[in-house]
């Protein structure tokens, strides 16, 4: 391939189809299609939740009925039917697996196919693995060993029945269900998710890791996170998807919130890579996800996102840094190509003294993609000395993508220091003659440079997700990565 | 966020009449159709997020009165210049006007106002409302011997002024458009100035906004550059309690050249607000922005800039910064620097940086015996110097340096 171009690249990346693309056919437990009270009543009681939730639920349905969709991000889809959705799709069996060997051989299958298999999991890695499927958490590991420690992880409407003051005291504190249109959805039907609380002074041992996967045909996922570190915790928290192949688009609307107390530490990674849509924009997974974490004082949040799939991707994970000496940072490499359209970037929003922030964001744009970046830095009036570094990159593969940039800064105190820079352009010639004259072939070049050109992010990635990183990146754009 | 109770646009309307200047119907009915139902927009708008109108929408403007021809002299800043005086419903052209410069009054002349995009209620009021304007014309060949100043005084009551500029091919001009403000008046002014710049003119606009605290200044910049021109305009906010430039580049010719450059220096509780577009329609061209502000007191600067690079427009070079330095607590800037780009044989960068004064500079001056007060002055005039460049014009320089010199106790 030594002639390998720049165009043929281009070419390649059109051709690229989703390798993770198969349906699971498991039996799935659904409710009825629509959106009303009595299906949120249903939902509710098929989770067997205690009332205050149904209050927050129907609360959240009534809020998100008065609000209307929002069309400022730049990206253009076929709205969804909120009434042609089934809210809720439970895998048949409804008991819980004594052992994993108990777990349907079907749904094994399917995770071997995404390369999580979970006794490699268990077995090679260490990672505990949260495993959602159509959301009704499967199985849980390493459950004994964090009890020991004291942390809670389990899936959410576990920890509805099990710790319900912890969820009740944290839940809807960061996103609101009158935050946004589809925070308020989410509110209202969310099914399941995660749940994680480090208690005070614990370190936790390992990375923590959900798989999410969306199944069974017509149903929308409604993940609810919650990640709470207690004073003094650290944990790092790993999140990654996959989606089968299919026509119609799907809807997912999740929302993560995490909540660092004083000197806690969270780290939060997210592997996305959700069905695009194929080579002419057909299907793929709508994906409108609020994410945001709030750090008291001394507290920090590390948000890492590498973002490959989704049709339409709308998220933003923000920090409200409203501690003192807390610390915010948001490191994400976004790539879209054919049809896909990405609008993600992030919030700063610094209240306390001393607060600190870093944005670090890598756009790449294939195929006829649009790509932007979109965030807001805010100094509020208190936040003395805080200081922010934000840096947006872009990379152009093709004359038919778009990459664009929308970031706001507002400053309301004099001794902030903010710093915004971006900066647009395709692969530097130059830089490919240089490699080229090394003897290093196009193909390699052009790889070296994207590779190049996202280690920032990925540096930050750790290391077990890296790897599966840095797989996504070469699928997504294969002959350039890797 | 606030809400306007009743609509408060329609008696800021009710005493304004038809233009007088010949726009064409079809942008009059463009403007007639945006205007229908709409109120001031709130800060939920995303082009008034940052700008409170209630203050204008409350205000209590004095009555319009016209100066005579001496008391507007008073008011022009070049002492050697073709100066037409721009006062409500009197202009005043210069007589003896070299081969080559032409200067109409619009309302007599058939305007050559073509199609242009407004993004905003005002933008439509001035296309109904227009009561007066000029329209320049520059020969092709012909350089300018002398710059065009263009004062315009506000005395009272609420004007819409729109100017055309035709500036043929390979000329060369400098225009300096000086906005002030009669003492003890309260008014509003909405200013829209169409270039059209042909091929390989060299154009620079320079931008005095000069007026008094209860002035309401409104701006509209449209340009159309051709193929290998060189066009500049230079924004520099001295002195107005609110002020909105809106300005719009669209780069139509290869090789062609913007530069967009703005300085503005606030206190007490004046709002400045600038948005650009540069669209760069076609292949080969560069464009640089540099604005720099520093906001004291109360004051809030807005700085919207964007960057807009068609799929055809390969090997586009843009470059936008945006700069400002905070004086006090309760000064807030809003930046928001976009690029919007569908070519990909570009090189686009923007940066915007908000800040104070390094205290490493102050200190290292402080130890050579600098007070303070001086060593502050001497580094802001520092920063605002890269905006600063662009001015050439001697007596201007000296005009805009004592005014910041006076409004900020800075002794330069």
């Amino acid at each position: 391939m030594s002639n390998y171009t720049e165009n043929e690249l281009a070419k390649d990346l059109e051709n690229q189809e989703y390798k993770f693309g198969f349906v699971t056919d498991i039996e799935a437990d659904t409710v009825p299609i629509g959106l009303n009270e009595d299906i949120i009543r249903l939902i509710s009681f098929k989770k067997n939740e205690p009332e205050w939730l149904l209050n927050y639920r129907l609360k959240a349905f009534a809020i998100w009925q008065e609000m209307t969709e929002p069309e400022w991000a730049h990206v253009q889809y076929q709205k969804p039917d909120f009434q042609a959705i089934s809210y809720y799709s439970a895998p048949k069996q409804t008991k819980k697996y004594e052992s994993w060997d108990d777990v349907d051989p079907e749904m094994k299958e399917t995770m071997k196919k995404l390369g999580i298999s979970m006794e490699e999991q268990q077995r090679l890695t260490g990672v505990a693995v949260d495993f959602v499927m159509d959301s009704v958490s499967v199985a849980t590991s390493f459950k004994e060993k964090l009890s020991e420690l004291g942390i809670i992880f389990c899936s959410f409407s576990d920890a509805v029945q099990e710790h319900p003051e912890l969820v009740q005291k944290y839940m809807g504190t960061v996103v609101p269900s009158t935050d946004n249109f589809y925070a308020a959805l989410n509110g209202a039907v969310f099914t399941d998710g995660s749940f994680c609380y480090i208690p005070k002074g614990v370190r936790c041992p390992m990375e923590l890791s959900t798989y999410f996967r969306i199944n069974a045909g017509g149903t929308g996922q409604f993940e609810r996170t919650l990640v709470v570190a207690d004073e003094g915790a650290y944990v790092s928290y790993l999140e990654g998807c996959t989606a089968p192949q299919r026509d119609e688009n799907q809807l997912h609307a999740a929302v993560v919130e995490l909540i660092a107390l004083n000197d806690a530490e969270i780290k939060y990674s997210t592997v996305q890579n959700w069905y695009p849509g194929d080579k002419q924009g057909k299907g793929g997974v709508f994906n409108f996800v609020t994410k945001r974490g709030i750090c008291e004082a001394n507290a920090k949040i590390s948000w890492t996102q590498v973002e490959t799939g989704s049709a339409v991707t709308w998220k933003y994970p923000s920090c409200i840094l409203k501690g003192d000496n807390s610390v915010g940072e948001f490191y994400s490499v976004a790539v879209t190509n054919n049809y896909q359209q990405a609008d993600t970037g992030t919030k700063m929003v610094h209240l306390g003294k001393n607060t600190k922030s870093t944005i670090i964001s890598k756009g790449i744009s294939a195929g006829k993609s649009q790509n932007s970046y979109r965030g807001l830095v805010q100094i509020y009036k208190g936040a003395q000395n805080a200081r922010n570094f934000s840096q947006c990159d872009s990379l152009l593969m093709t004359d038919e993508c778009g990459a664009h940039t929308f970031p706001y800064i507002e400053c309301k105190n004099p001794s902030a220091k903010i710093e915004h820079e971006a900066t647009t352009s395709k692969i530097g010639e130059d830089q490919l003659f240089y490699c080229m004259q090394r003897g290093i072939s196009e193909e390699k070049a052009i790889s070296l440079i994207v590779n190049g050109y996202c280690k920032e992010v990925l540096n930050q990635l750790p290391m077990e997700f890296a790897v599966e990183a840095q797989k996504l990146l070469a699928i997504s754009l294969e002959g350039s990565v890797g | 966020m606030e809400t306007l109770i009743s609509n408060k646009l329609l008696p800021f309307v009710a005493d304004l009449g038809p233009t007088k200047l010949q726009v064409p119907q079809s942008l009059q009915a463009a403007a007639q159709a945006y205007l229908q139902g709409q109120d001031f927009p709130t800060t939920k708008a995303e082009r008034f997020k940052y700008t409170r109108l209630a203050k204008l929408a409350n205000a209590q403007l004095s009555a319009a009165h016209q100066l005579d021809a001496a008391q507007l002299e008073q008011y022009g800043i070049l002492t050697d210049a073709y100066t037409i005086y721009v006062n409500n419903d009197q202009i005043l052209i210069p007589q003896n006007l070299p081969v080559g410069l032409e200067i109409h009054l619009s309302t007599q002349e058939a305007g050559t106002f073509h199609e242009a995009s407004f993004y905003d209620i005002f933008g439509a009021l001035n296309i109904l409302h227009a009561q007066n304007g000029v329209s320049i014309a520059l020969a092709k060949n012909c350089t300018l011997d002398k710059p065009i100043q263009i004062v315009q005084v506000n005395s009272g009551g609420k004007s819409f002024y729109r100017h055309h500029f035709n500036f043929g091919a390979n000329s060369e001009a400098a225009i300096y458009f000086v906005s002030k403000q009669q003492e003890q008046t309260t008014s509003f002014s909405h200013t829209h100035l169409q270039y059209e710049i042909a091929q390989d003119a060299r154009i620079k606009i320079f931008k005095l906004q000069d007026t008094a605290q209860n002035h309401f200044d409104f701006n509209e910049d449209r340009a159309q550059q051709a193929a290998k021109s060189h066009f500049e305009i230079n924004t520099l906010t001295l002195d107005g309690s609110f002020v909105r430039n809106d300005t719009m580049v669209a780069v139509q010719g290869e090789h062609a050249q913007t530069y967009l450059n703005g300085a503005y220096w606030l206190k007490e509780e004046q709002h400045v607000a600038n948005y650009t577009t540069i669209d760069h329609q076609v292949a080969n061209c560069e464009s640089f922005e540099t604005y720099k502000g520093v906001a004291g007191d109360k004051a809030t600067a807005v700085f919207n800039g964007k960057v807009f690079v068609r799929k055809d427009a390969q090997k586009t070079n843009a470059y936008q910064s945006n700069a400002n330095v905070l004086l006090s607590e309760n000064a807030s800037v809003n930046s928001k620097p976009e690029l919007e780009i569908y070519a990909d044989d570009v090189k686009c960068s923007h940066g915007s940086t908000t800040g104070q004064l390094d205290e490493n500079a102050l200190f290292y001056l402080r130890a050579r015996g600098l007070s303070a007060a001086s060593a502050k002055t001497l580094l802001l005039q520092a920063f605002m110097e890269d905006v600063l460049t662009y001015v050439k014009h001697e007596e201007v320089l000296a005009y805009v340096q004592q005014r910041i010199a006076e409004r900020f106790n800075w002794n330069y």
